[in-house]
């Protein structure tokens, strides 16, 4: 009997000492021109949230281009950049190559562009077509250059500027699944503006919920998704928008065009999978895919979009609203997607 | 407390002989209906009703203490451990209880320690949460058990017919 | 204490699942009650994340309620009994004007250059129950 109870004893010390203690730590964050929400479930969890607001920071004073001293204002400034390191480099030839998948749809040298329209600092205004004609000579990213290890450099084309604001998030969101892995959380979300990354599912075991505003209606939603381990990237022309002599101009440009996208949709909605931990942790993954595609597939339209989904070779999925009231949904997201009530969409699901 | 080699090995079967049943209620996936992780059906009961009345109750304790012990061991989470030691010492104080009462049946004292081991999940649920949100599914829960608590009667029941003429429980 | 088992259920069992029954029946009344365990619907105001004012949104109706943070000034009104919006502010964007009225648990008005943040908890949860919103 003695035996036993120590048996006994020895197991009840080993199961505390594995076992683990979850907390819940919450914080609220104001960066990149949106509020962020993140929330972590784990033993490590007030470590896991102080780490990402540290971490967006640093991104933030790295990649906006209102800071003077960031990586970016940088670059547009001189032209070039010498000794990148692995991590900003490589978001940047990932932006090139969205460029190309997308055939231009979405475009980091988009920037000169949303500066005359006063997308960058507030000062809204609709520029006349010939500056815009000058203007759209430039965007093109396939003129920035990129020499890799030892120089790791970027070289811009002539006159050219980029804009990161079409992925920043969503690299900010590989940036937290990899935090999170960091701090061994189990549970987690963070959303930041039209972005959502979440890890596991809710600490009860059930799936994040996670509702598509109705971009016709600010307190309405137009879709709910329920997801796990995923990201979920949405862009639409309601979210930044001035008027003019009664027109509505968004801040989603068409690098084809110069103007604000007219393709149709209200809103896009991109899905993938998380990155999982194996994932190099400062690469940009499918966070920064997401946030490209939602720009881009929102240029493109209906039609455009939902091709580039079945042969564009990425693995994401879709929710589109368009604006004759109906949601595109893609097949792979049938099965985790419910309808809203009285949200006056039709619904349907293609594949 | 003096073990004979009969009751010893007795112990040690029943042991096993309950963490496959823990093992076999993860394929009853619970947590559909109710969204709290941990919480089982309770179909190890069975064998803490059997020891109960076969070998009293001093080695049903040390069963079950085995069993939950064991089974977080192999299901490796300190969640598992509360919820199975909250629930089956719940369950085996209220049957040590009932089955004093010499009126009752045996499908009485499993109906009413289902209850107990259920209301014991809930308690554990409530405590590793840290909310008191999991009472929601109390009242389901005590339903449940009384279908559970059946099974487990009818169960321990056979078990009971079927040995009654062999020398194990004398 | 071992002894043989009675095999045959009896009236006494029958006073057991009476009795289960009775306390589940209880613990129904008590704890899905209202639907609304979770509390009452509350407002939280945060800024720069952290909380600075909780209220009901009914007491808006006596006199809305005025924040300062960051340089900018915003007033919260009642709006249809259970609902709140900003009413005003002197912040450059307006988007918090903009949004509108929010009445139900989970929804928030942001109000980015003030860092202010209104957010609704509690109450009965939006019958869509979602946990993030997008877009």
């Amino acid at each position: 009997m003695k035996r036993f109870s120590i048996l006994i004893l020895t197991l009840c010390l080993c199961l505390t000492g594995c076992g683990k203690q979850t907390t819940e730590a919450t914080a609220q964050i104001f960066a990149m021109d949106t509020v962020m929400e993140v929330a972590a479930y784990g033993e490590h969890a007030e470590q896991a949230v102080k780490y990402t607001e540290k971490r967006i920071e640093e991104l933030e004073n790295r990649l906006s281009r209102t800071k003077a001293h960031s990586l970016v204002s940088g670059l547009n400034r001189d032209g070039s950049i010498r000794h990148l390191t692995y991590d900003y480099w490589n978001l940047i030839a990932r932006a090139k190559e969205y460029r190309d998948a997308t055939n231009g749809a979405f475009d980091i040298t988009i920037a000169p562009v949303m500066d005359a329209w006063g997308f960058t600092g507030d000062s809204f205004r609709v520029p006349e077509q010939s500056e815009l004609d000058t203007l759209l000579k430039k965007v093109n990213s396939d003129a920035i250059q990129m020499l890799g290890s030892p120089s790791d450099s970027v070289t811009l084309g002539e006159g050219q500027a980029i804009d990161l604001g079409g992925i920043a998030k969503g690299y900010t969101s590989d940036c937290v699944e990899a935090v999170f892995y960091d701090h061994e959380i189990e549970n987690g979300k963070i959303s930041l503006g039209g972005n959502v990354f979440v890890l596991g599912t809710k600490p009860d075991g059930s799936d994040w919920r996670v509702g598509i505003k109705d971009p016709r209606n600010e307190s309405g939603l137009a879709a709910i998704l329920s997801l796990r381990d995923a990201y979920a990237i949405t862009s639409g022309g309601y979210e930044r928008y001035f008027e003019e002599n009664g027109k509505t101009y968004h801040h989603i440009i068409d690098p084809a065009t110069g103007y604000p996208a007219d393709s149709g949709l209200l809103s896009v909605t991109v899905v993938a999978d998380a990155n999982g931990p194996d994932q190099e942790w400062v690469l940009p993954g499918n966070g920064t895919m997401c946030d490209a595609f939602s720009t881009a597939l929102f240029v493109m339209g209906e039609e455009q979009a939902l091709d580039f989904w079945r042969n564009g070779g990425y693995d994401f999925d879709l929710v589109l609203v368009t604006e004759d009231g109906r949601v595109v949904i893609t097949a792979g997201l049938a099965d985790r997607f419910e309808e809203v009530k009285d949200s006056g969409y039709t619904y349907e699901t293609v594949s | 407390m003096k073990l004979t080699t009969k009751q010893l090995t007795l112990c040690a079967v029943l042991t096993a002989l309950a963490l496959a049943f823990s093992y076999l209620e993860n394929f009853f996936p619970l947590s559909l209906a109710i969204p709290i992780p941990g919480i089982k059906l309770g179909l190890a009961n069975i064998v803490t009703v059997f020891a109960l009345y076969a070998l009293g109750p001093a080695q049903a304790l040390l069963i079950l203490t085995g069993r939950c012990l064991l089974g977080a061991v192999f299901a490796g989470n300190m969640n598992a451990l509360i919820f199975s030691l909250l629930g089956g010492f719940s369950a085996m104080l209220v049957m040590i209880l009932l089955s004093r009462s010499r009126h009752l049946s045996i499908y009485g004292v499993s109906i009413g320690g289902a209850a107990a081991h259920n209301c014991g999940q809930i308690a554990a649920a409530c405590l590793t949460l840290g909310s008191m949100a999991p009472l929601y599914y109390l009242p389901i829960l005590l339903g449940a058990s009384l279908i559970t608590g059946a099974v487990t009667g009818v169960a321990a029941a056979c078990l009971f017919r079927a040995l009654v003429h062999t020398n194990i429980l004398r | 204490m071992k002894r043989f088992p009675e095999l045959k259920p009896n009236f006494w069992d029958v006073i057991v699942v009476l009795a289960v029954i009775a306390l589940a029946a209880l613990s129904a009344m008590t704890v899905w009650r209202g639907g609304t365990e979770t509390g009452t619907l509350t407002a939280v105001v945060t800024a720069d994340g952290q909380e600075i004012d909780r209220f009901a949104p009914a007491d808006l109706l006596d006199a809305p309620r005025t924040y300062s943070y960051n340089g900018v000034t915003l007033t919260v009104a009642a709006e249809d009994g259970n609902g709140l919006r900003v009413s005003s502010s002197d912040c450059p964007t307006q988007d918090c004007v903009r949004t509108g009225t929010i009445s139900r648990s989970g929804q928030s008005i942001v109000c980015l250059p003030a860092r202010i943040v209104i957010q609704l908890i509690g109450g009965a949860a939006d019958s869509s129950g979602v946990d993030i919103v997008i877009g």
